[in-house]
Protein backbone atom coordinates (compact mmCIF):
# COMPACT_ATOMS: atom_id res chain seq x y z
CA UNK A 1 0.00 0.00 0.00
CA UNK A 2 1.56 3.68 -0.89
CA UNK A 3 1.33 6.91 1.20
CA UNK A 4 -1.47 8.40 -0.74
CA UNK A 5 -3.76 4.94 -0.08
CA UNK A 6 -2.71 4.46 3.65
CA UNK A 7 -3.42 8.51 3.74
CA UNK A 8 -6.94 7.55 2.60
CA UNK A 9 -7.66 4.76 4.51
CA UNK A 10 -7.03 6.75 7.68
CA UNK A 11 -8.97 10.03 6.51
CA UNK A 12 -11.81 7.62 6.24
CA UNK A 13 -11.33 6.02 9.76
CA UNK A 14 -9.60 2.67 9.01
CA UNK A 15 -7.30 2.57 12.73
CA UNK A 16 -5.72 -0.70 11.16
CA UNK A 17 -4.45 1.89 8.83
CA UNK A 18 -3.08 4.10 11.01
CA UNK A 19 -1.34 1.15 12.89
CA UNK A 20 0.58 0.25 9.55
CA UNK A 21 1.68 3.88 8.85
CA UNK A 22 2.90 3.68 12.87
CA UNK A 23 4.73 0.66 11.92
CA UNK A 24 6.32 1.97 8.79
CA UNK A 25 7.21 5.53 10.27
CA UNK A 26 8.26 4.73 13.74
CA UNK A 27 12.09 3.95 12.95
CA UNK A 28 12.58 6.85 11.31
CA UNK A 29 10.80 9.27 14.34
CA UNK A 30 12.46 6.95 17.02
CA UNK A 31 15.68 7.77 15.10
CA UNK A 32 15.56 11.68 15.15
CA UNK A 33 13.16 12.02 18.54
CA UNK A 34 16.07 9.61 20.17
CA UNK A 35 18.77 11.53 18.61
CA UNK A 36 17.49 15.16 19.86
CA UNK A 37 16.73 14.39 23.31
CA UNK A 38 18.31 11.36 24.01
CA UNK A 39 16.11 10.22 27.02
CA UNK A 40 14.74 6.45 26.54
CA UNK A 41 12.65 7.18 29.85
CA UNK A 42 11.42 10.44 27.59
CA UNK A 43 10.90 8.51 23.78
CA UNK A 44 7.94 6.74 24.24
CA UNK A 45 5.89 9.66 25.22
CA UNK A 46 7.45 11.94 22.93
CA UNK A 47 7.06 9.68 19.84
CA UNK A 48 3.53 9.08 21.10
CA UNK A 49 2.98 13.10 20.34
CA UNK A 50 4.82 13.31 17.30
CA UNK A 51 2.34 10.41 15.88
CA UNK A 52 -0.64 11.91 17.51
CA UNK A 53 0.17 15.24 15.56
CA UNK A 54 0.50 13.23 12.60
CA UNK A 55 -2.95 12.00 12.99
CA UNK A 56 -4.57 15.05 13.68
CA UNK A 57 -3.17 17.17 10.82
CA UNK A 58 -2.83 14.30 8.21
CA UNK A 59 -6.16 15.79 6.72
CA UNK A 60 -4.10 18.96 6.01
CA UNK A 61 -1.26 17.14 3.92
CA UNK A 62 -0.82 17.79 0.78
CA UNK A 63 1.09 16.01 -1.33
CA UNK A 64 3.72 18.94 -1.75
CA UNK A 65 6.14 16.62 -0.04
CA UNK A 66 6.92 12.85 0.49
CA UNK A 67 5.23 11.79 4.05
CA UNK A 68 8.49 10.46 5.45
CA UNK A 69 9.82 14.51 4.98
CA UNK A 70 6.38 15.43 6.54
CA UNK A 71 6.51 13.06 9.61
CA UNK A 72 10.01 14.14 10.14
CA UNK A 73 9.87 17.92 10.42
CA UNK A 74 6.85 17.12 13.12
CA UNK A 75 8.99 14.82 15.00
CA UNK A 76 12.04 17.19 14.63
CA UNK A 77 9.89 20.34 15.55
CA UNK A 78 8.54 18.06 18.52
CA UNK A 79 11.43 17.30 19.63
CA UNK A 80 13.20 20.65 19.32
CA UNK A 81 10.25 22.32 21.57
CA UNK A 82 10.77 19.62 24.30
CA UNK A 83 14.39 20.62 24.20
CA UNK A 84 13.60 23.92 24.57
CA UNK A 85 10.89 23.68 27.36
CA UNK A 86 13.28 22.12 29.40
CA UNK A 87 16.34 24.49 29.24
CA UNK A 88 18.65 22.83 27.05
CA UNK A 89 18.58 25.81 24.36
CA UNK A 90 22.45 26.32 24.59
CA UNK A 91 23.07 23.36 23.20
CA UNK A 92 21.34 24.32 19.94
CA UNK A 93 23.95 26.70 18.98
CA UNK A 94 27.01 24.80 18.57
CA UNK A 95 30.30 25.73 19.29
CA UNK A 96 33.18 23.75 18.16
CA UNK A 97 35.27 23.80 20.62
CA UNK A 98 32.98 23.25 23.33
CA UNK A 99 32.11 20.11 21.39
CA UNK A 100 35.38 18.82 20.78
CA UNK A 101 36.21 18.71 24.73
CA UNK A 102 32.64 17.26 25.45
CA UNK A 103 34.13 13.79 23.49
CA UNK A 104 35.09 11.80 26.11
CA UNK A 105 38.40 10.88 26.57
CA UNK A 106 39.90 7.36 25.16
CA UNK A 107 43.25 5.61 25.19
CA UNK A 108 44.52 3.99 22.26
CA UNK A 109 45.54 0.85 24.39
CA UNK A 110 42.10 0.86 25.48
CA UNK A 111 40.90 0.30 22.06
CA UNK A 112 39.17 -3.20 21.45
CA UNK A 113 37.48 -4.45 18.19
CA UNK A 114 34.02 -4.71 19.61
CA UNK A 115 34.36 -0.87 21.29
CA UNK A 116 34.89 0.50 18.15
CA UNK A 117 31.52 1.17 17.04
CA UNK A 118 30.34 1.66 20.12
CA UNK A 119 32.79 4.55 20.78
CA UNK A 120 32.13 6.48 17.32
CA UNK A 121 28.46 5.96 18.26
CA UNK A 122 29.32 7.22 21.70
CA UNK A 123 31.13 10.37 20.23
CA UNK A 124 28.41 11.40 17.83
CA UNK A 125 26.05 11.22 20.97
CA UNK A 126 28.40 13.98 22.44
CA UNK A 127 28.32 16.16 19.35
CA UNK A 128 25.59 19.23 19.73
CA UNK A 129 21.86 18.78 18.79
CA UNK A 130 22.09 20.32 15.25
CA UNK A 131 25.25 18.01 14.11
CA UNK A 132 23.46 15.27 15.31
CA UNK A 133 20.21 15.95 13.58
CA UNK A 134 21.72 16.52 10.14
CA UNK A 135 24.10 13.78 10.39
CA UNK A 136 20.60 11.44 11.46
CA UNK A 137 18.81 12.62 8.46
CA UNK A 138 21.02 13.07 6.09
CA UNK A 139 23.32 9.39 6.71
CA UNK A 140 20.97 7.58 8.20
CA UNK A 141 17.74 8.02 7.31
CA UNK A 142 19.03 9.31 4.13
CA UNK A 143 17.22 12.46 3.12
CA UNK A 144 18.66 14.95 0.42
CA UNK A 145 20.10 18.51 1.37
CA UNK A 146 16.83 19.99 0.27
CA UNK A 147 14.59 17.47 2.34
CA UNK A 148 16.52 18.36 5.30
CA UNK A 149 16.56 21.97 4.46
CA UNK A 150 12.45 21.40 4.40
CA UNK A 151 12.45 19.76 7.73
CA UNK A 152 14.80 21.45 9.81
CA UNK A 153 14.39 25.46 8.01
CA UNK A 154 18.39 25.63 7.87
CA UNK A 155 20.01 26.58 4.77
CA UNK A 156 21.41 23.76 2.35
CA UNK A 157 24.47 25.98 2.91
CA UNK A 158 24.23 25.39 6.68
CA UNK A 159 23.43 21.73 6.73
CA UNK A 160 26.93 21.06 4.58
CA UNK A 161 28.70 22.97 7.11
CA UNK A 162 27.32 21.07 9.69
CA UNK A 163 28.10 17.64 8.14
CA UNK A 164 31.48 18.48 7.34
CA UNK A 165 32.66 19.86 10.40
CA UNK A 166 30.81 17.18 12.41
CA UNK A 167 33.18 14.88 10.73
CA UNK A 168 35.93 16.92 10.77
CA UNK A 169 35.04 17.10 14.93
CA UNK A 170 35.40 13.39 14.67
CA UNK A 171 38.35 13.00 12.86
CA UNK A 172 40.29 15.09 14.98
CA UNK A 173 39.10 12.73 17.78
CA UNK A 174 40.12 9.68 16.60
CA UNK A 175 43.27 10.74 15.46
CA UNK A 176 44.16 10.71 18.92
CA UNK A 177 42.70 7.99 20.10
CA UNK A 178 43.61 5.44 16.93
CA UNK A 179 46.97 4.65 16.77
CA UNK A 180 48.58 2.86 13.60
CA UNK A 181 47.88 -0.47 14.84
CA UNK A 182 44.33 0.36 15.78
CA UNK A 183 43.82 1.32 12.37
CA UNK A 184 44.89 -2.31 11.42
CA UNK A 185 41.79 -3.58 13.53
CA UNK A 186 39.71 -1.14 11.96
CA UNK A 187 40.48 -2.31 8.69
CA UNK A 188 39.53 -5.81 9.62
CA UNK A 189 36.43 -4.86 10.98
CA UNK A 190 35.29 -2.73 8.22
CA UNK A 191 36.40 -5.40 5.92
CA UNK A 192 34.44 -7.91 7.79
CA UNK A 193 31.26 -6.19 7.99
CA UNK B 1 47.03 8.13 9.95
CA UNK B 2 45.40 8.86 6.68
CA UNK B 3 42.41 11.06 6.67
CA UNK B 4 40.37 8.88 4.05
CA UNK B 5 40.59 5.68 6.39
CA UNK B 6 38.99 7.61 9.60
CA UNK B 7 36.65 9.08 7.20
CA UNK B 8 35.41 5.59 5.85
CA UNK B 9 35.59 4.27 9.60
CA UNK B 10 33.37 7.37 10.70
CA UNK B 11 31.14 7.47 7.55
CA UNK B 12 30.58 3.91 8.12
CA UNK B 13 29.53 4.76 11.73
CA UNK B 14 26.97 7.28 10.64
CA UNK B 15 25.27 4.68 9.24
CA UNK B 16 25.01 2.18 12.70
CA UNK B 17 21.65 2.59 14.37
CA UNK B 18 21.26 4.54 17.52
CA UNK B 19 20.40 2.31 20.15
CA UNK B 20 16.81 4.38 21.04
CA UNK B 21 13.70 1.53 21.33
CA UNK B 22 10.18 1.88 21.64
CA UNK B 23 7.97 -0.97 23.20
CA UNK B 24 6.87 -3.67 20.56
CA UNK B 25 3.52 -3.07 21.02
CA UNK B 26 3.87 0.53 20.62
CA UNK B 27 1.56 1.19 17.72
CA UNK B 28 -1.17 -1.34 19.07
CA UNK B 29 -1.29 0.76 22.14
CA UNK B 30 -0.85 4.38 20.69
CA UNK B 31 -3.90 3.53 17.93
CA UNK B 32 -5.81 2.66 20.98
CA UNK B 33 -5.29 5.87 22.41
CA UNK B 34 -6.07 7.73 19.42
CA UNK B 35 -9.39 5.80 19.35
CA UNK B 36 -9.96 6.03 22.81
CA UNK B 37 -9.27 10.43 22.09
CA UNK B 38 -11.45 10.43 18.81
CA UNK B 39 -14.38 8.77 20.94
CA UNK B 40 -13.70 10.96 23.49
CA UNK B 41 -14.59 13.87 21.18
CA UNK B 42 -17.31 11.99 19.36
CA UNK B 43 -19.49 11.69 22.12
CA UNK B 44 -18.91 15.54 23.73
CA UNK B 45 -20.05 16.56 20.06
CA UNK B 46 -23.07 14.77 20.08
CA UNK B 47 -24.13 15.71 23.67
CA UNK B 48 -23.76 18.94 22.86
CA UNK B 49 -25.36 18.56 19.73
CA UNK B 50 -28.15 17.11 21.76
CA UNK B 51 -28.31 19.59 23.81
CA UNK B 52 -28.79 22.27 22.14
CA UNK B 53 -31.61 20.56 19.94
CA UNK B 54 -33.39 19.84 23.08
CA UNK B 55 -33.10 23.61 24.39
CA UNK B 56 -33.86 24.68 21.04
CA UNK B 57 -37.12 22.96 20.59
CA UNK B 58 -37.85 23.38 24.64
CA UNK B 59 -37.56 27.38 23.22
CA UNK B 60 -39.71 26.96 20.31
CA UNK B 61 -42.33 25.34 22.04
CA UNK B 62 -42.71 27.57 24.44
CA UNK B 63 -42.58 30.49 21.98
CA UNK B 64 -45.51 28.77 20.17
CA UNK B 65 -47.14 28.27 22.95
CA UNK B 66 -46.69 32.02 24.26
CA UNK B 67 -49.37 33.05 21.21
CA UNK B 68 -51.57 30.02 21.95
CA UNK B 69 -52.16 30.64 25.86
CA UNK B 70 -50.32 33.70 26.74
CA UNK B 71 -51.61 33.48 30.64
CA UNK B 72 -50.39 29.80 30.82
CA UNK B 73 -46.67 30.15 29.55
CA UNK B 74 -46.30 33.84 31.95
CA UNK B 75 -47.90 31.57 34.86
CA UNK B 76 -44.85 28.75 34.21
CA UNK B 77 -42.49 31.65 33.91
CA UNK B 78 -43.75 33.41 37.43
CA UNK B 79 -43.57 29.75 38.82
CA UNK B 80 -39.93 29.11 37.67
CA UNK B 81 -38.62 32.31 38.61
CA UNK B 82 -40.41 32.04 41.90
CA UNK B 83 -38.32 28.60 42.63
CA UNK B 84 -35.33 29.59 41.05
CA UNK B 85 -33.09 27.76 42.86
CA UNK B 86 -34.86 24.38 43.01
CA UNK B 87 -35.09 24.41 39.25
CA UNK B 88 -31.61 24.97 38.82
CA UNK B 89 -31.08 21.84 40.78
CA UNK B 90 -33.30 19.81 38.71
CA UNK B 91 -31.68 21.16 35.61
CA UNK B 92 -28.54 20.79 36.95
CA UNK B 93 -29.12 17.17 38.18
CA UNK B 94 -31.00 16.37 34.72
CA UNK B 95 -27.84 17.74 32.53
CA UNK B 96 -25.70 15.23 34.87
CA UNK B 97 -27.29 12.23 34.16
CA UNK B 98 -27.60 12.86 30.20
CA UNK B 99 -23.69 14.12 30.44
CA UNK B 100 -22.84 10.71 32.01
CA UNK B 101 -24.84 8.58 30.19
CA UNK B 102 -23.63 10.30 26.57
CA UNK B 103 -19.93 10.86 27.93
CA UNK B 104 -17.97 9.98 31.25
CA UNK B 105 -19.97 6.25 30.67
CA UNK B 106 -18.72 5.99 27.33
CA UNK B 107 -15.33 7.43 27.90
CA UNK B 108 -14.96 4.82 31.44
CA UNK B 109 -16.23 2.10 29.37
CA UNK B 110 -14.30 2.22 26.31
CA UNK B 111 -11.21 2.59 29.56
CA UNK B 112 -11.66 -0.58 31.08
CA UNK B 113 -12.26 -2.54 27.91
CA UNK B 114 -9.03 -1.51 26.80
CA UNK B 115 -7.06 -1.87 29.35
CA UNK B 116 -8.84 -5.52 29.83
CA UNK B 117 -7.75 -6.01 26.37
CA UNK B 118 -3.94 -4.88 27.43
CA UNK B 119 -4.23 -6.97 30.44
CA UNK B 120 -5.45 -9.87 28.50
CA UNK B 121 -2.39 -9.41 25.96
CA UNK B 122 0.37 -9.58 28.25
CA UNK B 123 -1.32 -12.34 30.22
CA UNK B 124 -1.33 -14.24 26.76
CA UNK B 125 2.42 -13.40 25.35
Amino acid sequence: MNDAELINQILNGNMNAFTFLVNRYQKLVVHITGRLIQRQDELEDICQEVFMKVFQNLSKYRNESKLSTWIATIAYNTSINYLRKFKKGDEVNPDDSAALRNLTDYRSDEFEKADLHRYIRDQIELLPVQYRTVLTLFHLEEFSYQEIEQITGMPEGTIKSYLFRAKALLREKLKFVVDEDSLKLVKEITNEK
Amino acid sequence: MKNEELDRIIEKSFKVEPGFKLPVDFAQKLTMKVIGREQWKTDLREYLLLSGVLLSLLLAASGFYYFVDKAFVLKVFAFLSSNLVPVISVVFILNFIFFTDKVILRYLFSRWSSGTKQKGKSAFF
